[in-house]
């Protein structure tokens, strides 16, 4: 019965209790939106990169430089030249080193030029490398290896043929229909950015931009053509023997974005770094990955807190206005406050009918909070991952959240005490209403 | 005797210095219908919120249906209320928003008297006996008119069987037509179950209906001394 009365009588003022209800669906979704992102964000960036020991770019923040090379966010200053790259891969510490080209793009992702080791010593999370779900690496200059995301929810299969632009953004001003990628591979989802990008051959950016300058023609190999660099020996060493290029090609990259080490002691992590910020004939910067992680993680955690706290006084205010919309509301329920009592109502049944009407306000706000954030990441999701390579995932429903839900639904019980006492006592002093 | 008062004094906290009732001794017999006439502003509301637990008095007895009310706890009073007094006001008797139904059934619900399960049909036999037609039923009570209203009331004061059906001036709202028809519903709807009726008017011309009629300047002292 008191679940019905305060159903029905919240039925009765529908007018304001819709807009107490918006104004909390909204403090809702912002306040579960902040804490899911918050929580994703954490897990995006600190599952990222692994088992690199250093990324090397243009001198810059070591901020920036992380955020282009891994997390393709924004983009690089500068690029660095191919002899800075060969010198530095040709050190004998160095075990491994991977190129990276950046700065193109397919229907709003981004393409990494790189190698075919890049699939070898890329690692993500808990050093997990990266796995082929269908196909192989590149061989030929139109090759391209899909991230999963990018093969869902383009639809692309292997064997399909797709134009690559010159540039970034969704519309690109030189996309060339004479020189479609074929699909040969497509990775395995990893919930990093690796899913959002596209991956071809340092030759194929060469191409991609040669085009653009419009001098490719003359140089222009057959489609089938194998790919072939001056790679130092012990990046070639990781190519098959068969597809290792026998004749020389024009499309030598001249430079590259950035390029990631992998070393043969970590002991000699920070004389390398020194060696490389140290060089004389080009200005660049070496990072470590995990300390410029940290690093953003500071930036990102003060942030975060902010957005936090406000979200959570947007809840309170929301908690207040509803409690102000009840109040005032039994100052116009007086009569029907009275009634309840002559028939026999005790003073803490209205108590309970005004902290359930709260309660229920609150419960149907998170409902419909639950529901836009759900909504809106479903539709921001797309976006996200292709501009800011975010992935947040649809499933909000994290401890977390939950624990966050029964406090907010705990906080509005609360706030709807003001309003509950005073009908409590008002029905205690029993008064003869006019 | 199902009402006893003697020395009963009453007044609002508000104005703790003026008596709104001092009544030296007054009884109501058991099945006795009572007019109890009085203008407006003489403390008739005042009385029968006394009767029912929900103001207390400064002093004095007051023995309703046996009961020492200012000697009972509030819960003791909220439950005797529900039980043992049926209420009808002028107007605002029942909830707007919930139906005919509902409103009776809320009565109910407060009694630990009936067991809930025949109550539906009880109701609908009490609101078919008050002339409500079945399809104004589910409607939200402020949809229907007036004198449909006081009628529900009544079927809501009743459904827990009152020993005492008390009604502050519940035909002022209705004009002459509808008042003599309530008039004639309640007296016969009491009399079959005979339950004691106190009813508190101005309107002197009620008296016909009644067993006994009383003026409020008789009983309550307080007006007579404010008088002078
Ligand atoms: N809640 C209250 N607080 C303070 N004074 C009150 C309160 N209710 C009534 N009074 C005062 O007590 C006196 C008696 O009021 P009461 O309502 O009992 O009169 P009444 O005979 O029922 O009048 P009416 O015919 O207008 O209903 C009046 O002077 C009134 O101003
Ligand atoms: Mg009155």
């Amino acid at each position: 019965m008191l679940i019905k009365l305060a159903l029905k009588s919240l039925h009765d003022r529908k007018g304001s209790v819709i807009l107490s209800i918006i104004a909390m669906t909204v403090s809702v979704f912002v306040l579960l939106g902040v804490e899911h992102v918050r929580h994703q964000t954490k897990q995006n960036f600190a599952n990222t990169v692994s088992g690199v020991d250093l990324i090397v770019g243009a001198r810059t923040s070591s901020l920036n430089l992380l955020l282009y090379s891994v997390f393709k966010i924004g983009s690089p200053s500068n690029n660095i030249s191919w002899q800075s790259f060969k010198k530095v891969a040709e050190n004998p510490q160095v075990k491994w080193a991977v190129p990276l080209s950046l700065g193109d793009s397919h229907k709003g992702y981004r393409v990494l030029g790189t190698t075919e080791s890049y699939f070898l010593h890329y690692s993500y999370g808990k050093k997990h490398k990266l796995l082929f779900q269908q196909g192989q690496a590149f061989n030929n200059v139109f090759d391209v290896v899909l991230g999963y995301q990018i093969a869902v929810k383009l639809g692309y299969q292997l064997g399909d043929e797709i134009l690559l632009a010159h540039g970034l953004g969704r519309t690109s001003f030189s996309m060339h229909a004479d020189k479609p990628f074929t699909v040969v591979g497509i990775l395995a989802p990893t919930g990093t950015p690796v899913d959002h990008t596209l991956h071809v051959s340092l030759q194929a950016i060469e191409a991609i931009h040669a085009s653009g300058k419009n001098t490719y023609h003359a140089s222009k190999p057959d489609k089938r053509s194998e790919l072939k660099t001056d790679l130092p020996p012990q990046l070639s060493a990781n190519y098959p023997s068969d597809s290792m290029p026998s004749s020389k090609s024009t499309l030598t990259p001249k430079s590259i974005t950035a390029f990631m080490l992998g070393l043969n002691s970590k002991m000699s992590t920070f004389k390398i770094q020194r060696e490389i910020n140290n060089n004389r004939q080009e200005p660049l910067s070496a990072i470590l990955p995990g300390v410029a992680l940290s690093e953003l993680w500071q930036i990102m955690g003060v942030l975060e807190s902010t957005l936090f706290l406000v979200a959570i006084l947007v809840f309170i205010s929301a908690s207040l206005g509803v409690s102000a919309m009840l109040l005032s509301a039994i100052k116009q329920r007086s009569r029907e406050m009275y009634l309840l009592r002559v028939i026999g109502a005790p003073a803490l049944f209205l108590f309970m009918l005004i902290e359930l009407e709260a309660l229920f306000i609150t419960i149907i706000s998170c409902a419909l909070g639950v529901a836009l954030l759900i909504a809106s990441l479903f539709f921001a999701q797309t976006y996200l991952a292709s501009y800011f390579s975010l992935q947040i995932s649809l499933n909000i429903f994290s401890l977390n959240s939950l624990t966050l839900i029964m406090a907010m639904i705990a906080a509005s019980a609360l706030v709807a005490t003001i309003p509950s006492v005073v009908s409590y006592l008002q029905s205690k002093r029993h008064y003869v209403v006019k | 005797m199902i009402i006893e008062l003697a020395k009963l004094k009453f007044s609002y906290p508000e104005q703790a210095d003026s008596l709104v009732l001092d009544i030296p001794s007054w009884s109501l017999p058991i099945g006795e219908h009572t007019l109890i006439h009085g203008s407006s502003g003489s403390g008739k509301s005042t009385l029968l919120n006394i009767l029912n637990g929900l103001l207390s008095v400064n002093s004095g007895h007051i023995e309703v249906l046996g009961q020492r009310l200012n000697e009972m706890t509030s819960r003791q009073r909220d439950n005797f209320r529900a039980n043992s007094i049926g209420y009808v006001f002028q107007q605002f008797n029942l909830i707007g928003y919930l139906n005919a139904i509902d409103n009776v059934q809320l009565a109910n619900y407060f009694s630990k008297s009936s067991e809930k399960s025949s109550v539906t049909e009880e109701i609908k036999a009490l609101l078919n006996s008050l002339n409500i037609p079945k399809k104004d039923w589910q409607q939200p009570v402020h949809k229907l008119s007036i004198g449909q209203q006081q009628r529900i009331a009544i079927a809501r004061a009743l459904i827990n069987k009152p020993a005492l059906l008390i009604a502050d001036e519940p035909t002022s709202a209705l004009d002459e037509e509808n008042s003599a028809d309530f008039m004639a519903l309640l007296m016969s709807i009491v009399d079959s179950s005979q339950t004691t009726l106190l009813f508190v008017s101005h309107d002197i011309s009620l008296s016909r209906y009644f067993t006994r009629v009383e003026s409020l300047h008789d009983i309550n002292q307080a007006g007579a001394v404010n008088a002078d």
